[in-house]
């Protein structure tokens, strides 16, 4: 069976939720949106506004301004590590967004991902961490196969950090090491040096296949300021490695170009002479759609309380065109939802938790409660995930888990031994995997279901994710086991003791809740970025046109030859 | 070619669209509520489905139930007709991915005419003039006075997503503009679930010309002529005709033009009606385009000798258009009735109950007559669905003979049982305004029952 038999989900927002909820999801997340709104802006204006007046004092533009002017007019960009090394302080100061921009950014149409550093902080050196941050951005790249842009203004390593950016495993060499994997790859990679460029920085923009110097540019192994006698000499980094230099006499750049505008302008041009996207050739003759309930009442679907349920199915309504979707077995394993969608035309595929109460396929007639992975539910989702790699459908996870199904029968019934299935399954499929932590991603609940440890390509949270190996009540019995009975009562009657026992837990709860904040876990590059809920179906409809805009890389099968049909036609009931 | 086809719809529309289907050796398979299983009409169909009860959203508008429908039956293809489901692109959507060919526009051309705002930019774009008015939709009822101190008073608010005169506020100054704004919006998020408005430019006496285009999947477009359909209650059409006694042949032929290149502009398939405005100054603005057959083909059909829905059915097909725009010969005037169960001497209040006798006039000269109707002597009119009982189509050599003709197979029809509007056609085709060709939106000629 050839069709992809999608069909119509969800209800209109009133039918599903009272004015009264849809009043308090909504004002529960308007204040966490306006907390992000308010971060993001203190990130983007990075060191300030002097140090802007700084750039424009030399003829350059801000890096914000590059991005603005690179990026096709009316097109959002998507930036990844926003908020990385947010909150941190080096000695007196921050480096917002680590002092570089990484962003999925449409040029010419294509999707690309631009790598730009930040000229308003430290000159656009690099921080601890943002070699990391670089890094990641290039893998993004590389296994999407998207262009990368540099756009480089970079006055190199920020010394006083030096020994946690320099010399590890992912210290600021391997840049040049994933320049490398990427051209070894075949992914195009455009550089535009716009100012200094010094030591291993010279590195990135030299590897990729087009460098653009302006007049204000220079790559030097090392600057003016480490040549003996330049002082003398009058000797600048220009001087030394400037357009003159590279562009007419070493040919490590090929173009020199007057100013920032005229790089920007030509760089768009060199993408311009790359293939064009093969998305629409994939949408198989259908065109993009919006969902048939706006993706802006997620806001007012989902609880903040990560306490209370909701109907899972209506968070897809508002993600996928005009609200149609086929679910793949859907009388088995039900806490889980499996199917597929198509978003902005594109086919992928969504796996999501069911939340409230769900059959109890052991306990006929009985219940338990959902948000939990159980045996049919990873089976389920270990076959949904696997026919999704042979057939080349980008797989999405929208994790609100709060683990694995624990006790006698759970094990008995082999849980382990599903779930190490189901780890083996994410870990060797090489279809796109992009993962969203909706709200809870717990325990091995969170690795089950791609969390970043299963190389998603982009992992995203929202402002209500609460990412952790458990809640913090949870943690805090498990850390006082032997301090509590059975129904985790205190045990002992001394009052004294007691008071310790319940500080020592209050305490622990309390830092597991900190640990769960959604910017820590962004600060410590544990997720890619923070996105309202009103902006995941953006955010996922981008995704799928990276997914499919490059052409032969990877296996995209049609559909009359999905290996999904199989599946649903052995499921289907007999009689 | 298609096998079998699912006719999506119900009564008049769904007898019109199965005598093409057969013409062109096609099947048709019918839906009907549980109420139309028993209706006569349901017999021009080789078989019907009942897709559930008399609501209209238990039935004819539950997409699912309707595309199971056409699965069980083995169809490769849906015609929606017009109403219910026909500019659904969820439902077009659906279709397509149950491997059943809508017969009609794509899901986007459909959901970019939808909605107003955007539609008036994409045909501005296209190369219309549209009614001078709100770039888009407005925000509040000071963006509205903002917009309507530019373009001047009087201005009217309209529904982006409306139609059928919902949502729709005639402001003859700013006063009127800010106390409507605020009922506008919530009658129009009440009926079509967006309170989202815009503004235009308030034309009074203005005529209603619409362009009948046919564009198929190969880039060619071309029009079939235009029709006026002035004559209306309440933004009601109740008489339509072709051409409009109001443009000359240049002017004919330049907005036929126009009308088809835009659509083609635009990606557009398959049949689809741009509507204009005319100003008594004799600008013609875009208004809004219809993504679908229209209850007055006919009138199209009888000067053109074209059959529409047999066009819609190849252009989904993916056939070329059989000819070009010089092989579209435009001859003689139709003029075309639509015969409603109501009372007009109440208000044009629905007259529901039991055809006794139901006869037109068809032979009485001097042009031809043709009656689209889905009834017979003996059936019920049924309260669930709309009033229509027949659209009576009338050409002759020219205007004048062509409303002789009208008048004498309406004056000789015979219709008992139900109360009809045939009295107020007569009394307007008998007006010295309509024979003239001199009317508007505002007022229908000859007619002093009221209701306009």
């Amino acid at each position: 069976m050839a069709k992809v038999p999608l069909r119509p989900i969800g209800r209109p927002l009133d039918a599903v939720l009272s004015a009264k909820e849809i009043a308090q999801n909504g004002a529960s997340h308007a204040a966490r949106r306006a907390t992000l709104d308010e971060r993001r802006a203190r990130v983007r204006a990075g060191w300030g506004e002097k140090y802007a007046a700084r750039v424009h004092e030399k003829g350059k533009l801000t890096t914000r301004e590059r991005l603005e002017l690179l990026c096709d007019a009316g097109s959002p960009t998507f930036e990844v590590g926003t908020f990385v090394n947010w909150g941190r302080k080096f000695g007196t100061v921050e480096s917002p967004a680590a002092g570089v921009v990484t962003a999925f950014a449409r040029v010419e149409g294509r999707w690309t991902m631009v790598i730009a550093n930040d000229n308003t902080v430290a000159s656009g050196s690099w921080w601890p961490r943002t070699p990391e941050k670089i890094e990641r951005a290039q893998e993004m790249a590389q296994r999407l196969r998207l262009p990368v842009i540099y756009l480089v203004d970079c006055s190199g390593l920020y010394l006083p950090e030096q020994s946690r950016s320099f010399p590890g495993r992912f210290g600021a060499g391997h840049i040049f090491k994933k320049n490398s994997d990427l051209s070894a790859a075949g992914v195009p990679q455009i550089a535009g040096v716009f100012g200094d460029c010094i030591a291993g920085g010279g590195y990135m923009p030299i590897i990729s296949d087009r460098v653009y110097m302006t007049e204000q540019a220079y790559m030097v192994i090392a600057g003016a300021a480490l040549i003996k006698g330049a002082k003398s000499q009058k000797l600048s980094s220009i001087d030394i490695g400037g357009p003159e230099v590279h562009v007419a006499r070493s040919a490590c750049a090929d173009v020199r170009v007057p100013d920032d505008r005229t790089a920007l302008a030509m760089i768009r041009g060199e993408v311009a002479k790359l293939p064009t996207s093969g998305a629409d050739f994939y949408r198989h003759g259908a065109a993009a759609s919006p969902p048939c309930f706006a993706p802006a009442e997620m806001t007012s679907l989902m609880p903040g309380d990560h306490r209370l349920a909701y109907d899972a199915a209506e968070v897809l309504a508002r993600l996928v065109d005009e609200s149609l979707f086929w679910e793949i077995l859907p009388d088995r394993g039900c806490e889980m939802i499996t199917g597929v969608g198509r978003v902005g035309g594109l086919y992928l595929g969504f796996v999501a938790n069911r939340q409230g109460l769900v059959d109890d396929p052991e306990h006929h007639g009985g219940k338990k409660p959902a948000g939990i992975l159980y045996q049919e539910g990873i089976a389920k989702v270990s076959a949904f995930s696997r026919a999704c790699d042979a057939d080349g459908i980008p797989l999405v996870w929208m994790q609100d888990i709060a683990g694995f199904d624990i006790g006698v029968e759970a094990e008995r019934l082999g849980l382990l031994g599903y779930g190490s299935n189901l780890i083996y399954t994410n870990s060797t499929n090489r279809v796109p995997m992009f993962t969203v932590l909706l709200r809870r991603a717990s325990g091995a609940g969170y690795y089950a279901m791609a969390g970043l440890p299963y190389e998603p390509i982009v992992q995203l949270s929202t402002p209500i994710t609460r990412l952790s190996v458990m809640e913090g009540r949870t943690l805090a019995i498990a850390a006082f086991n032997t301090k509590l009975d059975d129904e985790f009562e205190i045990l002992t009657r001394d009052p004294e003791e007691r008071a310790k026992v319940e500080k020592g837990m209050r305490e622990v709860e309390e830092r597991i809740e900190g640990d769960m904040d959604p910017y820590r876990s962004a600060a410590q590059m544990d997720t890619d970025e923070i996105v309202g809920l009103d902006e995941l179906h953006a955010w996922i409809h981008a995704l799928a046109e990276m997914a499919y805009q490059g052409v032969g890389y990877r296996r995209v099968k049609n559909p009359r030859i999905w290996s999904l049909h199989d599946i649903a036609a052995l499921s289907r009931a007999r009689g | 070619m298609f096998h079998r086809v699912l006719i999506a719809n119900r009564g008049e529309v769904a007898v019109r669209i199965a005598r093409t289907l057969r013409a062109l050796g096609i099947v048709p398979i019918g839906i009907a509520s549980r109420p139309d299983l028993a209706m006569s009409w349901t017999g021009a169909m080789e078989e019907v489905v009942c897709v559930g009860e008399a609501a209209a959203g238990q039935s004819y508008l539950d997409m699912e139930r309707i595309v199971q429908a056409a699965r069980q039956t083995r169809c490769s293809a849906l015609h929606p007709g017009w109403g219910f489901l026909a500019e659904n692109k969820r439902f077009a959507a659906l279709c397509h991915q149950h491997g059943l060919v809508f017969i009609g526009p794509p899901a986007a051309a459909m959901a970019l005419m939808g909605v107003k705002s955007p539609a008036k930019a994409a045909m501005r774009r296209a190369g219309l003039d549209v009614v001078p008015g709100s770039d888009g939709p407005l925000p509040d009822a000071n963006a509205a006075a903002a917009c309507a101190a530019r373009i001047g008073y009087p201005a009217i608010l309209k529904a982006d997503f409306g139609g059928g005169g919902r949502g729709m506020r005639l402001c003859r100054d700013e006063a009127e503009l800010r106390e409507a704004f605020g009922a506008a919006a919530a009658e129009a998020a009440a009926a079509f679930g967006s309170g989202s408005l815009y503004l235009e430019r308030y034309l009074a006496g203005g005529r209603h010309i619409e362009v009948q285009v046919l564009c198929d999947s190969h880039g060619n477009a071309i029009h079939v002529g235009e029709r006026e359909c002035s004559i209306q209650r309440k933004h009601q059409k109740l008489i339509e005709e072709s051409p409009s006694p109001a443009l000359g042949d240049a002017e004919r032929a330049a907005l036929g033009e126009r009308a088809a290149r835009a659509a083609a502009r635009l990606g557009y398939r398959n049949a689809g009606t741009i509507e204009f405005l005319r100003a008594a100054s004799g600008e013609l603005y875009f208004m809004e385009m219809n993504t679908r057959l229209q209850v007055e083909h006919p009138v199209s059909e009888m000067v053109s000798g074209l059959d529409i829905v047999a066009e819609q059915v190849r252009i989904a097909a993916n056939h070329p258009l059989g000819r070009t725009q010089d092989e579209v010969k435009l001859a003689g005037h139709a003029i075309e009735c639509r015969i409603n169960a109501e009372d007009p001497a109440a208000g044009f209040r629905p007259a529901p109950g039991r055809l006794e006798v139901f006869a037109f006039a068809t032979g009485a000269g001097p042009g031809t007559v043709r009656v689209d109707t889905h009834l017979a002597p003996g059936d019920e009119v049924t309260p669930h669905y709309d009033s229509l009982l027949a659209k009576v189509i009338a050409h002759g050599a020219t205007r004048a003979k062509a409303i002789a003709t009208m008048i004498a197979a309406l004056s000789g029809s015979r219709v008992e049982g139900v109360k009809t509007t045939i009295p107020m056609h007569l009394a307007v085709l008998a007006s010295d305004a309509f024979r003239r060709g001199e009317y508007d939106t505002l007022t229908i000629p000859g007619w002093r029952g009221g209701g306009a």
